[in-house]
């Protein structure tokens, strides 16, 4: 049919819409002297720009561009149809609709929940359905919004750093596949774990069609993902030897949520012993810490099966340290069938063994849900650098990884390969040395699916349009393999051909399959346990005796520990992440090398003092930090800083130059050296003793911990009881001090990031902070979290001192910031005994970028400078429920409000409720005889109130 | 009214000539010149400060969470602690009808009044949006909205307002006659126009004196205890607040008698150069600065006895978090801040036991100098001890000063010393009608 009006011949011409060529072609169909003539019919503004600009033409531009301006962080739903979750009381809301999808974090798999106001992702929520995280959250899934909007992320392909399009890549990658011919030799791929099923297909559909391709795997921080995939709901004992279910390991929300629940009440409280050298968030939630050298741990393991029964030889061991094996093994044996033995990823494979072998023996089928392979069949970095450096690799493609960083080898390596593309979100190292850096699109923008650890499946949804002219690994592997790049969804689909229409449909819905066959070619399973239990393989008294000599007391040894934010450094562009605390060390923006109390003052060493550490001939200049729990000749480096990119950049130390391979976990013979100088370190909070304040209340199960109030008398009347009473428990048992609910609050409440030296000043901004305080000796010391949002004081000290009532209590118990009407004195903070206030010191929100203004909660005020801010208990979801029951002329309902710190919270620690509602959670947890007031002889009356936290010893433990 | 110990033996004309020929004939010196030009520099760099304060925020401070109060509090407390003295020594002695305070009054007043403007500077730009400090003012609004009436800060709001209005007038009122003599000796027609409209139409008749000498006797008998008042209202500043070493009912007199004990310093501070500069030897005598040495002793016993007190009632009543904060304040970081407070404000005025001391102007001018620091020093320290270590140990933080706070700290210093420069320049530094009566009085009594 012959096309009816100039504007319809004009879009005959043009490539079809959703292309993100549109404008482009525009341009050129008007440079195309065949063309031009039909652009000026269809639209001759166009068309008279384009060859002379006048003035008016100028001013034209000018406006227009102005008016784009504004457009620049909007973008439109994505293509293809994604089904959103239905709203909790049934409806789906347009304009805040939820969709389930899933995220690949550090090393996990979450299925996560995200929330999009008119279009925009504004907040995630951990996805209930989704078995890893039932709804709760970790700080990376939370910051993942940022990592979407953030607008240092790379916008278009460049080649040799100058700007370049996908059209000439697509014209390099055609010529890269006539060269590849039938065999593909000289083509290597590298990216991290392939978690994704269809991925996994298209690198065994690539492999296929290129016999002589080969892909390797980097995954710097992974270690030997946790062979293991454990209930801790179900086990009574647990004895983690360097292993860290509750923060590191895949699956690690859930985990926490199940440790949590298996401790929820006095008498049915589980155990957990951490045997670790460097401590992690396992062993300071532990009821028993043992700090012990990295190198020990294998004597400690083989002495342990040992005491159950395992036919191991033991290697010397002293009597203090039999008699705490002695005490695990009781216990174990005790609880067989309800214990759970667990080994670390930076434990070597015959620890995992032995472990292996314990669980057996103890009859662990309950709490061992799963065990994966110990043998991964990805091919190793390693091998990559050999032939890259023997001229074997013509063409690399390097996916979503940064070896340049990571690898310290790699750079060398680089120089002898022809042909280098590169696809990340960031122009990182690795983008400033290969020939091609392609952007790639962030988790929210695109089809895909992944697959957790123990075999959960989840289809990746995209819930907006690109903002970037970016694609996915997926469309750069279709490029690879054929040319054009198949449909995005199509591509999915086509994975899983087992769902039927109504299945994917429910599949996108739910954001998790109901039962998942691992597909074929994903992520290896092979059981390799079929040998006797008793007798595990790999003959481990050779191993661990050749360990034991290895070790040499006083000797330090150096441990290589990723980021517990940044991962191995892939997150260190998240400014949330850089500035929440790391829960172990409450650090921000910057690293340091851990050492312990003896080791500091042996040394004569302070936190912050420079040493230089030297290990293998290489070494890295570091400031140390003293790490109670850390074992005495141990010194922890973290992965993850020392960037030459981005906003990290100059902050901490790289500690991959001391690194080996990917494999090295901890090496001996570390020379430390104090030198002459400080660094700034940016920490959180000073002080972790107490005193004999009465802060954090402990006890144990026989001696729970004291709860009850006496509310003192006081001059002042009662506050006026509202519809509702507002109020917060916190059970100080269940918190882990994984700080997700204080990254939650930020991406819900707006709350800016400060940045390092304001950091270091105490001026950071979030509302809600998880305080930690240690009890016993500074070498293995108990740990205690303690979130602090405001307290919601009914005799609220904050309000009697402002001078213009900024601060002020409502009906329901809200005591509310008036950002309008604060001046700035400050007297309110200086009066909080809680120190939960923030002042806007300098202009803290970046009010320039557009993009971070399409990523703001639009029901939230963002602060300027010079005002008082504080936690306002989520009033924004507080007065959303009340407008939907006001329309239905109905109480708000229990749990149709939660704070956001509540939602992210990964172990549940965070009730909120109606205290007026007796049969409310918050008031059954008020009626708990562990509840108690913080600082309750001010007289505050607080609203949000604590459950005292308990810890479990064994009576037959020895403490040194 | 009989005033008892009239201190000089000029005549009335002489002292008028005297007096006016300061303002009218007496050239600026070299030193005037150097000093007012390191002055300027001073209050420039203040004026420098201000700008990129309103700029960047008060977050250019070392302020921080939980000092959220630092250099620009203990700034604002420390001047208006100095401006008390010339209230003092103006109208206490005034009404107690102390004849020597006649040779002081004049600029100790004006030091008050500039002491008061420097100190109000503080409280206005410490805010985090001073542009919206009106709104602790009650005026009718739109909104209904008015200051919220239990924070100490609008009570001090209105004693400071008070204060400043009741001292200016005060100030002024008893300039006039003297305003008057030097119009009447001015030569130039400029000077005779400006002091002509100073003085308002003065005449010096029976009458005009007679109700002139009701009005100082009126604003004198309200600026007393409005100098208890705004005093005490700083004090409950800190004292509304419940944290430990804030939450002290001894706070109010307390700070009355360090701002008179500082002011009393600075008094001496300014009247030894003055009279050396100006040859007043027989109008500010050595008995002058005997007796400010005796009040600086007086009141700084008095000073010391709050430092006292405030330790022993803490440990007395064993308030865990109070004896912590004495702990801290004695022992903990900021320690040697508490310890040179002692040893500036508590131990350096033993020296004014000894006779010879009070009448040493150099001595004199050293352990006043150590006085205004130590006292400076003491408010810092209460502000920062209290907050630097509260209830929480978590939040327990260090305050570190930036440059910023230093320029403020040295341009109100500055500003303060400008100020002082143009008035010794422009205005009789002592009250003309006041040392004429003393001369005429002893005419009329002479034998």
């Amino acid at each position: 049919m012959p096309p009816v009006s100039a504007l319809d011949a004009l879009r005959e011409a043009l490539p079809p819409p959703g292309s993100p060529r549109f404008w482009r072609a525009l341009d050129e169909l008007a440079d195309d002297p065949a063309r031009r003539a039909l652009v000026a019919a269809a639209w001759p503004p166009l068309a008279d720009l384009e060859p002379a600009l006048d003035r008016r033409g100028f001013l034209r531009l000018l406006g227009a561009s102005l008016a784009f301006a504004g457009l620049a962080g909007c973008s439109g739903p994505p293509p293809g149809r994604i089904v959103p979750q239905v709203g909790r009381d049934g409806r789906s809301v347009p304009h805040a609709a939820r969709y389930a999808t899933a995220l690949a974090t550090g090393g996990d798999v979450v299925g996560v929940l995200v929330e999009l106001r008119d279009g925009r992702p504004v907040k995630l929520e951990g996805n209930p359905r989704h078995p890893a995280s039932y709804g709760g959250s970790d700080p990376r899934m939370q910051a993942a919004v940022l990592d979407l909007w953030d607008p240092a992320r790379s916008d278009a392909p460049r080649r040799q750093g100058a700007p370049s399009s996908w059209a000439a890549f697509e014209g390099e990658a055609a010529a890269w596949r006539r060269r590849f011919g039938e065999r593909g030799d000289g083509l290597r791929i590298l990216s991290g774990t392939i978690a994704s099923p269809t991925l996994a297909r298209q690198r065994d559909a690539l492999l296929a069609r290129y016999p002589g391709a080969r892909w390797h795997v980097h995954d710097p921080a992974g270690g030997r993902p946790g062979r293991v995939w454990p209930d801790m709901s179900r086990a009574r004992t647990i004895v983690a030897l360097d292993a860290d279910p509750l923060g590191a390991f895949p699956g690690h929300v859930r985990h926490a949520r199940d440790f949590a629940e298996a401790r929820r009440t006095a008498d049915t409280m589980s155990r957990l012993y951490a045997i670790e050298p460097t401590p992690s968030l396992t062993g300071r939630n532990a009821d028993h810490l043992w700090p012990a050298a990295a190198t020990e741990i294998p004597k400690i393991a083989a002495a342990l099966a040992s005491a159950l029964g395992v036919a191991v030889d033991v290697p010397g061991l002293d009597a203090f340290s039999h008699g705490r094996i002695a005490a695990m093994a009781g216990d174990l044996r005790a609880n067989a069938g309800a214990s759970l033995v667990l080994a670390g990823p930076y434990q070597p494979a015959v620890v995992h063994d032995l472990v292996r072998a314990m669980n057996r023996l103890l009859g662990n089928d309950k709490t061992v849900l799963r065990e994966l392979a110990t043998q991964s069949d990805d091919e190793p970095l390693e091998d990559l650098v050999a032939d890259m450096h023997a001229g074997h690799v013509d063409t690399l493609v390097l996916l979503e990884t940064n070896p340049l960083y990571t690898a310290p080898v790699f750079a060398e390596a680089l120089r002898h390969v022809a042909h280098t593309a590169h696809l990340g979100r960031y122009r990182d190292e690795t983008a400033e040395a290969v020939q091609w850096h392609l952007p790639a699109l962030h988790p929210f923008e695109t089809w895909s699916d992944l697959l957790t650890l123990d075999g959960i499946a989840s289809i990746v949804q995209p819930v907006l349009a690109p903002l970037s002219d970016a694609r996915s690994m997926h469309d750069v592997m279709d490029l690879l393999l054929g040319g054009v790049p198949n449909d995005a969804r199509e591509r999915v689909r086509s994975t899983w051909p087992q769902l039927d229409e109504e299945a994917w449909t429910s599949a996108l819905r739910d954001g998790v399959f109901e039962s998942t066959p691992p597909p074929v070619g994903a992520r290896p399973a092979h059981d390799s346990l079929s040998r006797n239990p008793t007798r595990p393989d790999a003959s481990p008294q050779e191993a661990v005796a050749r360990r034991a000599r290895s070790y040499m007391p006083n000797a330090l040894e150096l441990l290589f520990r990723p980021d517990e934010h940044l991962w191995d450094g892939r997150h260190a562009h998240n400014a949330w992440l850089q500035e929440l605390p790391r829960p172990v060390t409450s650090l921000t923006w910057g690293n340091a090398a851990w050492i312990s109390p003896a080791l500091a003052a042996e040394r004569d060493l302070r936190d912050g003092d420079a040493v230089r550490l030297e290990a293998n001939g290489r070494h890295v200049e570091a400031p140390v930090l003293v790490v109670p729990g850390q074992a005495t000749n141990s010194v922890t480096v973290t992965l993850g800083y020392g960037r030459r990119s981005g906003i990290a950049e100059g902050l901490g130390y790289d500690a991959y130059t001391l690194r080996d391979s990917d494999d090295t976990w901890h090496i001996g013979g570390l020379v430390l050296t104090k030198l002459d100088r400080r660094d700034m370190l940016a920490s959180t909070q000073a002080q972790q003793d107490m005193g004999r304040r009465d802060i954090v209340r402990t006890g144990t199960p026989a001696h729970p911990p004291k709860g009850g109030s006496t509310v003192p008398s006081s001059l002042y009347p009662d506050v006026a009881h509202g519809e509702y009473r507002w109020a917060m428990s916190i059970d100080l048992n269940a918190c882990i001090g994984c700080n997700a609910c204080t990254i939650a609050c930020q991406a819900e409440n707006n709350i800016p990031v400060v940045g390092k030296e304001e950091v270091a000043r105490g001026r950071r901004m979030h509302w809600i902070r998880v305080d930690r305080y240690h009890e016993g000796s500074p070498a293995a010391p108990l740990t205690y979290h303690q979130p602090v949002p405001c307290m919601h004081c009914e005799h609220a000290p904050c309000e009697v001192v402002c001078p213009v009532e900024a601060t002020v209590h409502d009906s329901e118990g809200l005591n509310l910031q008036v950002y309008n009407r604060c001046v700035g004195t400050r007297f309110c903070s200086n009066n909080c005994p809680y120190k939960v206030r923030r002042f806007n010191f300098l202009q803290y929100a970046d009010l320039a970028s557009e993009s971070l203004k399409a990523m703001r909660n639009p029901d939230v005020t963002v602060r300027s400078r010079g005002v008082m801010e504080k936690c306002t208990y989520c009033v924004q979801r507080i007065e959303r429920a009340h407008i939907a029951a006001d329309r239905d002329s109905r109480r708000i309902a229990e749990n149709e409000v939660t704070t956001a710190c509540q939602d992210a919270c990964p172990t549940r620690a965070i009730v909120f409720g109606d205290l007026g509602d007796e049969a409310s959670a918050v008031a059954k947890a008020n009626r708990s005889t562990r509840r108690y007031v913080l600082l309750e002889e001010l007289n505050t009356r607080p609203r949000t109130t604590y459950l005292g936290a308990l810890r479990n010893p064994n009576p037959a433990w020895g403490e040194s | 009214m009989t005033d008892r110990e009239p201190a000089h033996f000029a005549t009335p004309a002489e002292v008028t000539d005297i007096v006016t020929g300061l303002v009218l004939v007496h050239r600026a010196g070299l030193r005037w010149k150097l000093a007012f030009g390191a002055a300027a520099l001073l209050t420039a760099l203040l004026v420098v400060a201000i700008v990129v304060l309103l700029v960047r925020g008060v977050g250019i401070w070392g302020v921080s969470m939980p000092v959220a109060w630092g250099f620009a509090i203990a700034n604002y407390v420390w001047w208006i602690g100095i401006g008390m003295a010339g209230t003092f020594i103006s109208a206490a002695l005034y009404l107690t009808r102390q004849g020597w305070r006649s040779a002081l009054n004049r600029f100790a007043e004006a030091m008050t009044v500039f002491a008061l403007a420097v100190s109000s500077l503080f409280p206005i730009f410490h805010l985090g949006r001073p542009w919206f400090s009106y709104w602790l003012a009650p005026y009718p609004d739109r909104m209904g909205l008015w200051p919220q009436w239990r924070s100490a800060l609008v009570w001090d709001f209105f004693a400071i307002g008070a204060y400043v209005i009741v001292s200016v007038i005060y100030f002024y009122v008893g300039l006039i006659p003297d305003l008057a003599a030097v119009r009447d000796r001015a030569s130039s027609r400029g000077q005779q126009v400006f002091y002509g409209l100073l003085a308002i139409g003065w005449r010096g008749e029976a009458r005009q004196w007679e109700r002139h000498a009701t009005l100082v006797k009126i604003l004198a008998g309200l600026a007393v205890p409005l100098v208890f008042s705004v005093h005490s209202m700083v004090a409950l500043d800190f004292s509304e607040g419940l944290l430990p070493g804030w939450h002290s009912t001894i706070f109010p007199p307390f700070f009355v008698a360090g701002a008179l004990f500082s002011g009393a310093a600075m008094v001496i501070v300014l009247a030894v150069p003055l009279r050396k500069a100006y040859a007043l030897e027989e109008f500010i005598t050595d008995e002058h600065l005997d007796k400010l040495a005796k009040m600086m002793l007086a009141v700084g016993w008095v000073v010391t006895y709050g430092y006292a007190a405030e330790i022993f009632t803490a440990y007395v009543g064993g308030d865990p978090y109070d004896t912590a904060l004495q702990r801290h304040r004695m022992q903990g970081a900021y320690a040697w801040l508490f310890w040179a407070t002692i040893a500036c404000n508590s131990l350096s005025i033993q020296a004014l036991w000894w006779p010879r001391v009070r009448t040493s102007p150099l001595a004199l001018v050293v352990i006043a100098l150590l006085v205004l620091t130590g006292m400076w020093m003491e408010r810092f320290m209460l502000i920062v001890t209290s907050l630097y270590r509260d209830f929480l140990p978590s939040s327990w933080g260090m305050f570190h000063p930036t440059v910023w706070d230093g320029a403020f700290l040295l341009g109100s210093i500055g500003l303060f010393a400008l100020l002082f420069l143009i008035f010794v320049r422009l205005v009789p530094v002592l009250s003309i009608a006041e040392l004429r009566r003393h001369a005429a009085e002893r005419v009329d009594t002479r034998p």
